[in-house]
């Protein structure tokens, strides 16, 4: 066969596709398309009927009434709240919570709203990501209710911007930088004075610049004085978890992550604790940035993670919690 | 597994693609047959959200439509709600990274009709927008569908833009490619794994279609 006749063969054995196929595809994506505009048009709308809706009376416990039924006046979805939400006298206000952590707090956040949606009867949706992209987005009109970041400076950011209630502003644990290798790596005992072993050739820590698990990092390496000598080793994560799956996943040799994180999946490496005197205390602070009405679950969530059943699930991934005395750092 | 991501990115890319196709089109005519001043400022700032990285364009997204903005504010007042961080917002973001991929394709198809059809049907009288109408937009259908198709690929995979300007909300502003994401974060690797597969796959159906589409432009030129 020659190229041409090839070339030939596989146009007419591919036949181009005839208007009439292409109508009946333009047809069905019109008619996507005008659910999705309906869909999504409705959704802001959609979204306040099950926040105050029916759904809401299935919920348990809950001291105050909802307040403001009437965000869009002539809606049915939502006016029929009012009937609904009266004959159950204490119904939640908001079925569900919208929380914004800083990554290392996935583990252990997920594990608290699971408790508390037992309790209260309230779901608690979840966005990680960096504290300081986290604050960027609150600053920015992002519509979440708490905002638990990893360093409180990040607290003070939003705060300065006018948003959120200061009085609720609280310091809820102090974060722990672990250094994980893979099992690969084959040493059976080593501390941050290791990696600048030739064997080590990436580092991976979160971005010092907006991640405060990556300024702690930097700290650790420099208080350890080799920073000088593995600087060009580095690389940089967008935030602890993604720090975490930049070693996990074979493309860096070690990681200076939350500990957090490596208690709840080791990824069958090693880790050791890093001092806590090795960086600044990585202070967490948290504040509540929905207004009213939602602000009363807003508190009862952050109560949540400061009570007894909250405090255990902290320490459980290494924390060390507000009031508790600070355990000795060890160095493997 | 949830479905809430596919369900979104489908229905964001459909509206989006509605959206950029009636502004690509309609810049892809002024483009391709007008003659005006800052014709060639119009087109590269049309074109700008090709180059840009998708996290620049969506930073100016977030400061032009964010709640201190003037644009963010007047939509606050009429609405209730901020336009950021919302579906809405993940509709203006995939309308704005997939608008120049129609425009392009949709140029190129405009262009590609022969003039000469054009000025026999104003020899006949018909006036400027019959023309358009009638004889050029029809004649470069296939053309015109292409970039739309690729325009809703293009919209169905953005996420630069989308989580800068819409964030990363599971339930509400999560679609596909935030969703990946955030499963590699969360060290999911097989519901990253399967979502993957997907965006994939109805990629290279809508590649497939664009693909023939084209070569149907080329068949049917005389």
């Amino acid at each position: 066969m020659t190229p041409s006749s090839f070339f030939k063969r596989s146009r007419t054995s591919m036949p181009c596709l005839s208007m009439r196929a292409i109508r009946s595809v333009v047809l069905a994506s019109v008619v996507l398309a005008s659910v999705g505009l309906a869909n999504v048009g409705l959704a802001n709308v959609a979204h306040a009927s099950i926040a105050f809706g029916p759904k809401a009376s299935f919920a348990t416990a809950a001291k105050t009434p909802p307040k403001q039924l009437h965000r869009r006046p002539g809606n049915p979805l939502v006016t029929t709240a009012p009937t609904t939400t009266t004959t159950v006298a204490a119904t939640s206000p908001v079925s569900e919570l919208l929380v914004a952590g800083a990554s290392d707090l996935r583990p252990a956040f997920e594990e608290i709203g699971k408790i508390f949606t037992a309790q209260t009867g309230t779901k608690v949706t979840f966005s990680f990501g960096s504290s300081g992209q986290l604050a960027q987005q609150i600053s920015n009109g992002a519509p979440f209710d708490v905002f638990a970041s990893a360093d409180k400076s990040y607290i003070d950011q939003v705060l300065a911007d006018g948003i959120g209630d200061a009085a609720t502003k609280a310091t809820y644990a102090f974060g722990r930088l672990a250094l994980w290798i893979p099992s690969r790596t084959q040493k059976r005992l080593f501390n941050v004075l290791d990696l600048s072993d030739p064997s080590i050739r990436r580092i991976a820590i979160a971005n010092p610049e907006h991640a405060p698990y990556g300024s702690a990092a930097v700290q650790a390496l420099k208080s350890a004085k080799i920073y000088e000598l593995v600087s060009d080793k580095l690389v940089y994560g967008e935030n602890v978890s993604d720090t975490y799956r930049l070693a996990t996943s074979g493309n860096a040799d070690a990681a200076l992550v939350s500990l957090s994180l490596v208690i709840a999946n080791s990824n069958g490496g090693q880790y050791v604790v890093i001092p806590s005197d090795a960086h600044t205390p990585l202070e967490q602070a948290l504040v509540v940035t929905a207004k009213k009405p939602r602000s009363a679950s807003a508190k009862a969530f952050i109560a949540m993670v400061s009570s007894t059943a909250g405090r255990s699930v902290m320490l459980k991934y290494g924390f060390l919690l507000p009031g508790d005395p600070k355990p000795l750092g060890n160095n493997g | 597994m949830d479905w809430f991501p596919l369900w979104l990115s489908l229905r964001v890319a459909a509206t989006s693609t509605v959206f950029a196709a009636i502004i690509g089109i309609t810049l892809a005519y002024l483009l391709a047959k007008g003659k005006f001043p800052g014709r060639g400022i119009l087109e590269a700032i049309a074109t700008l959200p090709i180059v840009l990285p998708p996290t620049v364009l969506g930073y100016y997204l977030l400061v032009t439509l964010g709640v201190r903005s003037p644009i963010g504010r007047a939509w606050q007042s009429a609405f209730g709600h901020t336009l950021v961080f919302t579906p809405t917002a993940a509709i203006v973001a995939a309308s704005v990274s997939a608008m120049p991929f129609v425009l392009r394709t949709a140029r190129a198809a405009i262009e590609a009709v022969d003039p000469r059809f054009e000025q026999a049907a104003r020899t006949i009288g018909l006036s400027e927008w019959r023309v358009a109408a009638q004889v050029t937009l029809p004649l470069a259908r296939r053309g015109l569908l292409a970039g739309i198709a690729l325009g809703f690929a293009r919209a169905l995979g953005d996420f630069g833009v989308t989580v800068m300007l819409a964030g990363n909300i599971p339930g509400r502003t999560q679609t596909m490619p935030v969703a990946v994401y955030d499963a590699v974060q969360a060290g999911n690797n097989h519901r990253a794994s399967t979502m993957s597969a997907l965006l994939g796959l109805i990629a290279l159906v809508v590649l497939v279609a664009v693909n023939r589409l084209t070569c149907a432009t080329r068949l049917e030129q005389p």
